[in-house]
């Protein structure tokens, strides 16, 4: 999946005020790259990540996945592009509390219609390749925090995307389990090929990045 | 999924699930006891088909029967036999029987008809193996079934009513809710036992067959003063108003507990969509249909009111049959073996239908608050 934006602007309205969140910001991202994006709190990274996720409509400026201008795109047409081509990580992992492992990863297989057999196949694989095989049927609530990240990497992965959004996914983790899970999304985006934008603060991220970017006061700017 | 939800917040899914059964447990007592009433104002009307029945003037009258004020003398039946176009008058004499306050309807009634005219009242209705009416001159009575059920009677045994002993010598084999509860005998006994000297409070007149009933009632109303002739059009017209307020009634009262369930369940469901924004931004985010979120809510909010009703006929089946207990006096466990004659089961379902109806309808403004969360602004509150 190959992503660009051209002058990407986003704002919010706070009361009477306006926050410039994501300032022209013009980005592009080949095949199967590791991009990381560095830069403090309200810098504006996430609302960057919602933008190029189609979370959320830019104010001005463009966004073309595979040189489709998709701001022009229906709510429904970019609902399907992340479900099937698209994976989120997020911080706070975003597990849903009454659906157990397995069932976590396999419904975004149910939302893109695939069989029960299927979806069961997959996820089973995927979570056993995440080191989960013995965690299956537990609710979240009985899992770590890293187990919760790495169900939440397998339900990222459960529809083969092409592009792999993860906004601070070891800002909750220890270091040594926030190491596993870089380890894992590198070699995801090394072996399946998948492209990975990390938004992040964890410098061990930006070690295996093929790209850095950092992003202060809604501006972006390559570093190396 | 969606029942793992629910019960995610036990105490309030239970609440919620509990109003919603109070809520049906009345709907349902109340249908039953209403449509329990109209069945047996209904049923009433089966009685004295073609046939023209003379009540005193002011008598109040359910059908074809008076239940207050006003007497005839029993001299009248002779001044009717000679109108022209009557063929045969059947004088009855209908007492009520209620015992205590509560009772809406009564406990069983006696009813006196001359020697040998028992058809008049029950058609070809049979007796139980066994029975036989009363003789002439003897103390003796024919009963229903239910009170033959209730009191363990069949013939041969004795009874009481006042100060009199009366043998029963027939049992009725009906299921009508008038003449399962009644005690028929002999006229004069009647009249002798509850002090209604010559005095009756119903004659019935049959035309002859090629009279006009209108026409024999007006001639019947003409020339005899102070009565009333009513053809059977006139006794289902006088019943209509009282079926009307019950039926209005009962669709009221069950509107008023549907709309207090729908806010009901519409407040648990706002507060369960709130706690868990997260999730639907999330199912959002990673591409769910908005019609998924939508069906997810309403399901849940559908199975709280499945649940709920369910509950509330159970209960209210019960309620039902206690209510009908107190207001007739007969025993609880009598009502059992027909509850589905109480609370018939297109009723249950009816309501059933309509609880879950009503809590889907009620989880479409949450399950739209949910579909159109802005999943930005609740995944970045959440960090």
């Amino acid at each position: 999946m190959r992503i660009k934006t051209v002058d990407l602007t986003k704002i919010f309205h706070v009361g009477s005020s306006e926050i410039t969140a994501v300032n022209k910001v013009n980005f592009e991202v080949n095949e199967a790259k590791f991009i990381a994006i560095v830069g403090p709190s309200g810098s504006g990274k996430s609302t960057l990540l919602s933008l190029i996720g189609l979370n959320d409509y830019p104010n001005y400026g463009k966004i073309f996945i595979d040189d489709i201008d998709t701001v022009l795109l229906s709510g429904s047409q970019r609902r399907k592009i992340r479900l099937s081509r698209m994976g989120f990580v997020f911080q706070t992992f975003n597990l849903f509390p009454t659906l157990n492992a397995l069932e976590n990863v396999e419904l975004p297989m149910a939302l893109a219609n695939k069989s029960k057999g299927e979806q069961r196949e997959k996820a089973v694989r995927l979570l056993e390749a995440m080191g989960l095989s013995n965690r299956l049927f537990h609710r979240p609530k009985e899992l770590s925090m890293g187990e919760m990240q790495r169900v939440a990497i397998a339900r990222a992965l459960v529809n083969n995307p092409e592009l792999i959004i993860a906004d601070e996914p070891t800002g909750e983790l220890d270091s040594k389990t926030a190491k596993e899970i870089i380890r894992l999304l590198f070699d995801i985006n090394r072996k399946e090929k998948t492209t990975v934008i990390v938004a992040t603060h964890d410098e061990k991220i930006v070690d295996v990045a093929d790209a850095i970017y950092s992003m202060y006061d809604g501006k972006l700017k390559l570093e190396g | 999924m969606c029942l793992r939800n629910l019960f995610r917040r036990r105490v309030r899914t239970f609440l919620c699930v509990l109003g919603i059964a109070l809520a049906t447990t009345l709907i349902v007592a109340i249908g039953a006891t209403t449509s329990r009433y109209i069945y047996v104002i209904k049923e009433m009307h089966t009685y004295f088909s073609g046939k023209i029945v003379v009540v005193s003037k002011g008598a109040i009258v359910i059908e074809a029967f008076p239940i207050a004020t006003g007497n005839l003398p029993q001299t009248m039946v002779e001044k009717l036999k000679q109108v022209n176009g009557t063929k045969d008058a059947v004088p009855m004499l209908f007492i009520y029987n209620f015992e205590g306050a509560l009772e809406a309807l009564p406990r069983n009634f006696t009813i006196g008809i001359p020697q040998g005219n028992w058809s008049a009242l029950v058609g070809f209705t049979p007796l139980k193996s066994g029975g036989r009416w009363p003789s002439a001159n003897e103390s003796e009575a024919v009963i229903g079934s239910s009170l033959s059920d209730q009191f363990n009677l069949t013939v041969g045994d004795a009874i009481k009513l006042k100060d009199y002993d009366l043998k029963v010598t027939g049992v009725l084999n009906t299921s009508s809710a008038l003449l399962s509860r009644s005690i028929i005998m002999p006229l004069d006994l009647v009249q002798e036992i509850y002090g209604y000297n010559k005095l009756v409070n119903l004659i019935v007149v049959e035309p002859r067959g090629e009279v006009n009933t209108a026409k024999l009632a007006e001639r019947i109303e003409t020339e005899i003063a102070n009565v009333n002739a009513l053809t059977e059009d006139e006794r289902t017209d006088l019943a209509r108003p009282l079926i009307s307020n019950l039926e209005t009634w009962a669709l009221g009262i069950r509107t008023v507990l549907f709309i207090l369930s729908m806010i009901f369940v519409t407040t648990v469901a706002m507060m369960n969509i709130s706690e868990r924004r997260r999730d639907f931004a999330t199912l959002d985010a990673i591409g769910a249909p908005k019609s998924f979120i939508f069906k997810v809510v309403t399901i849940e909010t559908g199975l709280m009111g499945f649940f709920g009703g369910l509950s509330g006929i159970l209960l209210g089946s019960f309620v039902a049959i206690a209510v009908a207990s107190v207001y007739t006096g007969i025993p609880i466990s009598l009502f059992f073996p027909g509850i589905f004659d109480i609370t018939p089961p297109i009723l249950m379902l009816e309501i059933l239908a309509s609880t879950v109806a009503v809590s889907c309808i009620a989880g479409i403004i949450p399950s739209i608050a949910a579909a159109r969360m802005k999943i930005t602004e609740v995944l970045r509150a959440e960090y």
